[in-house]
């Protein structure tokens, strides 16, 4: 389970700015975190619509981010645990992850987080899980 | 409509999800003013995920604490040990009854949430004392009310499953970790008992196609290649070629490489085995006689017919000598239910609005979860199928060109035009927005229907007693957990 990094007296120089956007590429809104914490906290903290179901225990697929992929290529591989949650996770691309096992570091600033396609397209594709 | 009282029939995830995202959408001073009120044939809320997640997976039981918040809310109410139906014919004997009718006029609006209740059986293997659906099995490892009982774990030395979905593959792992690795997490003191005095020496996993249409997910697959007490017997590796023209996907990519490394511990170094059987379909179960004491499981040996992609028999056939046989092979929803197509196995439904059997939709009634879909699918993809049924709904009931505050999701397009609504009206369309149905107000004081704060005292209580034993929670049956409440009661009055 991941928890925020305390609050220090960090000045703006230290600060991690981060664009949250939807399927569509509209800007959500545009935040600033710490190093260290995670994308789905960070979103949890300014009211962002990204679930956590597990709550960052690797056991859903339900903070599935898509990220730009020259900031995705700076990331350390996903591990095995990961990977088998992002098989199951919906709209999956080349440059996903889960949020709850992304950790901000300074050369992430700047980065765009994408919120995959919406639940409307369960209806509209009509497209089935297969696995329970 | 100036107001929606929904009943939701079903607590499990999928309730909640329509449930915590409708009290989100619908900010509570502004109309249309909204009750839930969910019902749950259950004592215990939560579903599956109560009753159907393993032991040894607590994490995914973490969504409960979203269940938990939406509950705060003074416009949900939730009555559990209510069986509601056109039949008063429950597996729980003590379930309080309730007629779908008093439902129709006492709500204006209504959600099926009630899942994929029934194992889906194999023709040519009956339940006998030789052989059990898994799913009775996934009920007397989380203590389910219906009570199965316990697998004679004593007396068996080899399982053969049927089917190699992840409920197969869970059933494999409890079988086959050691219960002093298990002892720490929410699984009940009388189940960990059995599984100490086990038997089984190997467990087989059979299936009647091959490895690249297996039902498993590479999680549930990787666990038991990384068993400490249990090793798996390599696969040939000529089964696990693909074959050129076919493009795998991405998990039938991992779980091919997972399948050629094998599992953590060589075949030989372990005190207990595993096997993932292709190509093999049973046609009967012959049970023990005198001269063999174990059943002789026969098969059909298959091969994949290219064109359709299904099994077709070779001719060959073989005979496994089993102990016991489990069978795990999906769900469907009680052909009992009002709505249920017997050719989908479920509920027939379009974007959640629920279909008559004359095709029309009936107005302002929806399914949602396995109820609607089949079983198939995790909290994932229930998660984003309750988040749509709850926008069809926010969409039916506001007037056109209004709509609630949802993210990025645009509301659901009206039924299509060939799809008529339906002119009978079912529900109540003016319902006395806090009452609840007369046969359910005569039980409130008896102790019969648990609240959720009910649920939420015995869960802290299950915690508190697996304190004593270092485990996640110690559970308690009905009859316990209504002495216990009733002790509560009279010690706070």
């Amino acid at each position: 389970m991941h928890t925020s990094q305390k609050r220090g007296l960090h000045t703006t120089a230290d600060r991690i700015k981060l664009h949250f956007k939807d399927s569509k590429g509209t800007l959500i809104k545009t935040v600033e975190a710490n190093e260290g914490d995670d994308i789905l906290s960070i979103a949890h903290e300014h009211d962002i619509d990204l679930e956590g179901a597990c709550e960052g225990s690797v056991a859903c697929s339900t903070c599935h981010v898509i990220l730009s992929p020259e900031y995705y290529d700076l990331l350390p591989e996903p591990e095995d645990d990961e990977n088998d949650m992002l098989d199951m996770a919906f709209a999956l691309t080349d440059t996903s992850r889960l949020g709850c096992q992304v950790k901000l570091t300074r050369d992430l600033d700047g980065m765009t987080v994408m919120l995959p396609s919406a639940t409307r397209n369960m209806f509209v594709d009509g497209k089935k899980p297969t696995h329970h | 409509m100036t107001q929606m009282k929904l009943a939701i029939i079903g607590a499990g995830p999928s309730a909640f999800y329509v449930a915590s995202r409708l009290l989100s959408l619908l900010p509570h001073a502004s109309l249309p003013a909204l009750r839930i009120h969910m019902y749950d044939r259950l004592w215990a809320p939560h579903g599956l995920v109560r009753y159907g997640v393993a032991p040894d997976h607590p994490e995914v039981k973490n969504c409960t604490h979203k269940f938990d918040t939406a509950a705060t809310d003074p416009r949900f109410r939730f009555f559990g040990n209510v069986n509601i139906g056109s039949t008063p014919i429950s597996p729980i004997p003590h379930s309080v009854n309730l007629p779908l009718s008093s439902i129709f006029s006492n709500y204006s609006h209504l959600l099926f949430a009630t899942g994929c209740t029934l194992p889906t059986l194999h023709p040519a293997l009956p339940p006998s004392a030789h052989c059990v659906p898994a799913l009775s099995l996934v009920h007397w490892y989380t203590q389910h009310p219906s009570r199965p009982p316990p697998p004679a774990l004593d007396r068996i030395t080899h399982v053969s499953l049927i089917g190699n979905g992840n409920v197969s593959l869970d059933i494999a792992r409890m079988l086959l970790s050691s219960p002093s690795d298990l002892a720490k997490y929410d699984i009940p003191e009388h189940v960990l008992d059995v599984l100490s005095r086990s038997s089984v020496k190997h467990v087989s996993i059979i299936a009647r196609r091959g490895p690249f249409e297996a039902a498993f997910t590479v999680k549930e697959l990787r666990e038991l290649m990384n068993l400490p007490e249990a090793s798996m017997v390599p696969i040939d590796p000529s089964a696990l070629i693909p074959s050129p023209d076919v493009k795998l996907t991405r998990q039938q990519t991992r779980a091919l490489q997972l399948l050629r490394k094998g599992s953590d511990k060589s075949l030989g170094t372990t005190p207990k085995t595993w096997s993932l059987d292709f190509f093999r379909s049973p046609t009967g179960l012959a049970p023990p006689t005198s001269s063999s004491p174990l059943a002789q499981l026969s098969f059909a040996h298959t091969t994949l017919d290219p064109k359709t992609n299904r099994a077709v028999s070779t001719g060959e056939t073989s005979v496994l000598p089993t102990s016991l046989v489990v069978t795990s092979l999906g769900f469907h929803s009680d052909p009992m239910m009002s709505f249920y197509d017997p050719g989908l196995g479920h509920l027939r439904t379009l974007s959640g609005r629920v279909i008559s059997s004359s095709g029309t939709a009936l107005r302002n009634v929806y399914a949602s979860g396995w109820a609607a879909t089949g079983a198939k699918g995790v909290l994932a993809s229930t998660m984003m199928d309750a988040y749509a049924v709850a926008d069809t709904i926010i969409s039916d009931l506001l007037p056109k060109g209004e709509e609630a505050n949802t993210t990025s999701v645009p509301p659901s397009p009206s039924p299509e035009p060939s799809l008529q609504t339906d002119n009978d009206i079912l529900m109540n369309s003016d319902p006395r927005l806090d009452g609840v149905p007369p046969e359910i107000e005569v039980t409130l004081k008896g102790g019969l229907v648990t609240g959720y704060e009910d649920w939420k005292a015995v869960d802290i209580e299950e915690v508190r007693r697996g304190e004593a034993t270092g485990k996640e929670r110690e559970r308690m049956g009905w009859e316990e957990a209504r002495t216990f409440l009733a002790q509560s009661r009279t010690a706070t009055s």
